[in-house]
């Protein structure tokens, strides 16, 4: 049992963290090249260095940042606002680089089949493919307007299913409705300018799975975004010269319009780490050339962040790793309790057994063969035992999701029934042993009766408790998967904490004075 | 008093006790139980130690038998002229194992074992593989002689004392000793079945088996050849049986 437990809530918890893994690099690819808020200039004439590097899928750049969301609800003059990170993406890009275009969620069945699957409220039955092709461009096609596509959680306006599928909520259906977004640009020296707002058809939702993402992030087209916060390209004015009759300076050449970061996707079996240093040394070198021209200034490598995802999600991975490891070495205490089981009951048994120990040596047994006998048993119960709660665990996790959904349903009234009838049958049994007066007997069909009685009880009034429920967790299903290098140590760990276990008794046997004990056992 | 033997002075001696000592502490207490006992015993000889009770004869049973040993400078104990008392570990465990067999006034079987499994026991000890098919060999036609063939898997519970007995001999006898020892073997029998295996034993030492028996009864010592008397610890007479 020990072994199983452990088994299950590292493997389910194992799947959790893998699940989040996966999911954080598919929302922002495996390597982020980040400056401050004055962004990256030339970030095109990187990405063209990017794309020339071996070991790179794909790129994108965005802006980071972030704002207030005025809500097109309730109903008057009172909107909500919601404060939200703001991502000004090219979402074409985006789509090579993260999971972007199949995380939009507003979109018709792919089939007949998947459409007759939905449920007859589910909003996606109806809708066209026009509301994925304007997520995925995020321009709005019927107006031609540039749009936004809004995390799945932003808005009450989505209420989550058990089967994580979304509803309309209060008739809220975003993507027919409007929402406007005000940003805060800030100069280069960190001074904050006159905040600016656009209106934004929503265009579609956002679900990445984490929820941290969903609730918080909203994604627009990147010429809005630099133009919002005024990281585009524009005129560079002398300011030294003397202004014309209208009051403008004279134009000496561009600023060129910037990014925050700059999202890279490694090729297939290329690992993060190693796209990273290659990242790295690329932006050393595209620096160093573009700050060789006199008229250009890019920023300095020292002042660039090259990161990994998983560096970059270190908060949202960190702590469900330790938690993790957390329950590993707390359910690992359990062996101890084990081991201390084996002991006590082996001892109790070598205390019992005395006589025959003695028996044994005078027949020929050797201190070792006495002492091997036990550490034989400890060793058989912990094979059996570790095979047993693998098995089980096995059981469990490959049906997790199946059980939660039985344990989240009314039971079948056969199964109540049922063990009502059984309950009466032991209720039978107790009355039959009543009357043959035998006390142990009376005591255990007591017992199966009312253990029985209250299982059916139970059953009979259960109607569904949802243990994991979808609506509240990032992800619609439990990790089914077991971890099979946890299942090892910790079977492997179960026989050697039962051989421990076993040993002290072992020996005390071992040392036992077969005279002594022919004599007093 | 030295053990004076006549059964053949030409013949070695095939386990010998010479000046042994051995003491028991109880507590702070130590109590000398065998005092400097010589015992010699040759080949095809049954013995019957005789004594009273704590005057030392389980004890030298015991010693001669290789679970206990004597005390430090307490005289030694030879089996075929090899010091068994200075033995350790396997040497000592094949000792009992193959050289000498023992039965116990209280039988002493394993209770969760059959008969059949019981009688086997010594020669599954030895070593489990090679001896397991001859020990189950062996057994069965112990068991046969002793009249238990129809008892083969009943548990020691089952049985009654003297059947108990005869299996605690076949056991002993198992992988062929060349020594019995035997612990007031009819000790919890009444008279008529202490007399069936003390004619068993006969019978066995008719076939050249060397017996040595302990007891505090005259009449039981009567069966053996030679009776030696135990009293403070030490042998003080050596008699051929009348």
């Amino acid at each position: 049992m020990c072994v199983a437990m452990v088994v299950t809530v590292v493997s389910v918890m194992t799947g959790f963290l893998d699940m989040l893994k996966n999911s954080g690099r598919q929302i922002v690819g495996d390597v982020i090249v980040s400056s401050g808020i004055a962004g990256l200039p030339y970030s095109d004439e990187f990405l063209v260095d990017l794309k020339g590097l071996k070991d790179v899928q794909g790129a994108t750049p965005l802006i980071d940042t972030i704002g207030l969301l005025r809500m097109p609800y309730p109903r008057g003059n009172q909107k909500e606002v919601a404060h939200v990170q703001v991502w000004a993406v090219d979402p074409i890009s985006l789509a090579t680089v993260t999971d972007y275009a199949n995380d939009l969620y507003w979109k018709p069945a792919e089939n007949a089949a998947a459409a007759l699957a939905m449920a007859e409220d589910d909003p996606r039955k109806n809708l066209s493919e026009k509301i994925l092709t304007d997520g995925k461009t995020l321009i709005q096609s019927k107006t031609g307007n540039p749009g936004i596509a809004l995390g799945i959680h932003v808005s009450i306006g989505n209420e989550r299913q058990r089967d994580g599928s979304y509803r309309p909520r209060y008739g809220w259906f975003m993507p027919e409705n409007d929402v406007t977004l005000t940003v805060v640009p800030v100069s280069s020296q960190g001074k904050i300018a006159e905040p600016r707002e656009q209106i934004f058809p929503v265009v579609n939702e956002v679900q990445t799975g984490i929820y941290e993402v969903d609730h918080n992030r909203i994604y627009i087209p990147l010429k809005e975004g630099q133009r919002l916060l005024r990281l585009d390209e524009a005129p560079l004015y002398d300011l030294n010269a003397e202004p014309d009759a209208q009051g403008r300076y004279p134009v000496i050449g561009k600023t060129p319009a910037r990014v925050t970061k700059i999202l890279v996707r490694a090729k297939q079996g290329v690992s993060a780490n190693s796209l990273r240093a290659q990242v790295e040394t690329a932006y050393a070198s595209f620096s160093k050339r573009i700050n060789a021209d006199l008229t250009r200034n890019a920023v300095m490598p020292d002042y660039v962040n090259v990161l990994t995802w998983e560096q970059q999600l270190r908060d949202l991975i960190a702590p469900v790793e330790k938690e993790r490891e957390m329950m590993r070495v707390l359910f690992s205490l359990i062996y101890l309790v084990c081991a201390g089981l084996i002991l006590s009951i082996f001892w109790s048994i070598v205390v019992e057994k005395t006589r025959d120990i003695g028996i044994l040596r005078s027949v020929g047994a050797s201190r070792l063969g006495v002492m091997w006998i036990f550490l034989r048993y400890g060793l058989v119960i912990g094979v059996l035992g570790s095979a047993l709660g693998v098995l089980l665990a096995w059981l469990v996790v490959r049906n997790i999701n199946a059980i939660h959904e039985a344990i989240g349903s009314d039971a079948p009234p056969t199964i109540w029934i049922g063990s009502f009838v059984l309950t009466g049958f032991f209720a039978i049994g107790l009355l039959y042993s009543i009357w043959r007066g035998k006390l142990l007997r009376i005591l255990l069909w007591l017992l199966a009766t009312l253990v029985m009685g209250l299982i059916a009880t139970f059953l009979a009034l259960h109607h569904g408790t949802l243990i994991w429920d979808p609506s509240v967790y990032y992800f619609t299903s439990v990790p089914d998967q077991v971890d099979w290098i946890t299942a090892w140590t910790t079977a492997i760990g179960g026989v050697v904490f039962s051989v421990i276990g076993a040993a002290i008794p072992a020996s005390k046997a071992a040392d036992i004075d077969p005279v002594e004990a022919l004599r007093y056992g | 008093m030295a053990d004076h033997q006549n059964h053949s002075d030409q013949t070695p001696p095939l386990i010998e006790a010479r000046g042994v000592r051995k003491t028991y502490s109880f507590g702070a207490v130590p109590v000398e139980v065998l005092t400097g006992a010589d015992l010699i015993v040759h080949p095809g000889e049954w013995v019957a130690v005789l004594g009273s009770s704590g005057s030392g004869k389980s004890t030298l049973l015991h010693l001669l038998g290789g679970l206990d040993r004597p005390d430090k400078n307490g005289g030694e104990i030879l089996f075929d002229g090899q010091p068994i008392s200075v033995s350790h570990g396997k040497r000592l465990d094949g000792y009992r194992n193959k050289d000498i067999g023992f039965v116990f006034q209280f039988y002493h079987l394993l209770p969760e074992l059959s008969v059949f499994e019981n009688a086997m026991l010594p020669g599954m000890v030895g070593n489990w593989m090679t001896n397991r098919s001859e020990a189950r060999k062996s057994a069965s036609k112990l068991l046969d002689s002793f009249g238990l063939s129809h008892r083969l898997a009943h548990r020691p519970g089952q049985l009654s004392g003297g059947e108990r007995q005869r299996v605690a001999i076949a056991r002993a006898l198992v992988n062929s000793p060349r020594v019995l020892l035997a612990d007031e073997p009819t000790g919890n029998l009444d008279a008529k079945t202490g007399e069936g295996i003390l004619d068993l034993l006969a019978q066995r030492h008719a076939n050249g088996l060397t017996l040595i028996m302990v007891t505090h009864d005259p009449a039981v010592a009567a069966r053996a050849t030679r009776v030696v008397k135990l009293a403070n610890g030490c042998v003080v007479q050596s008699s051929p049986s009348e």
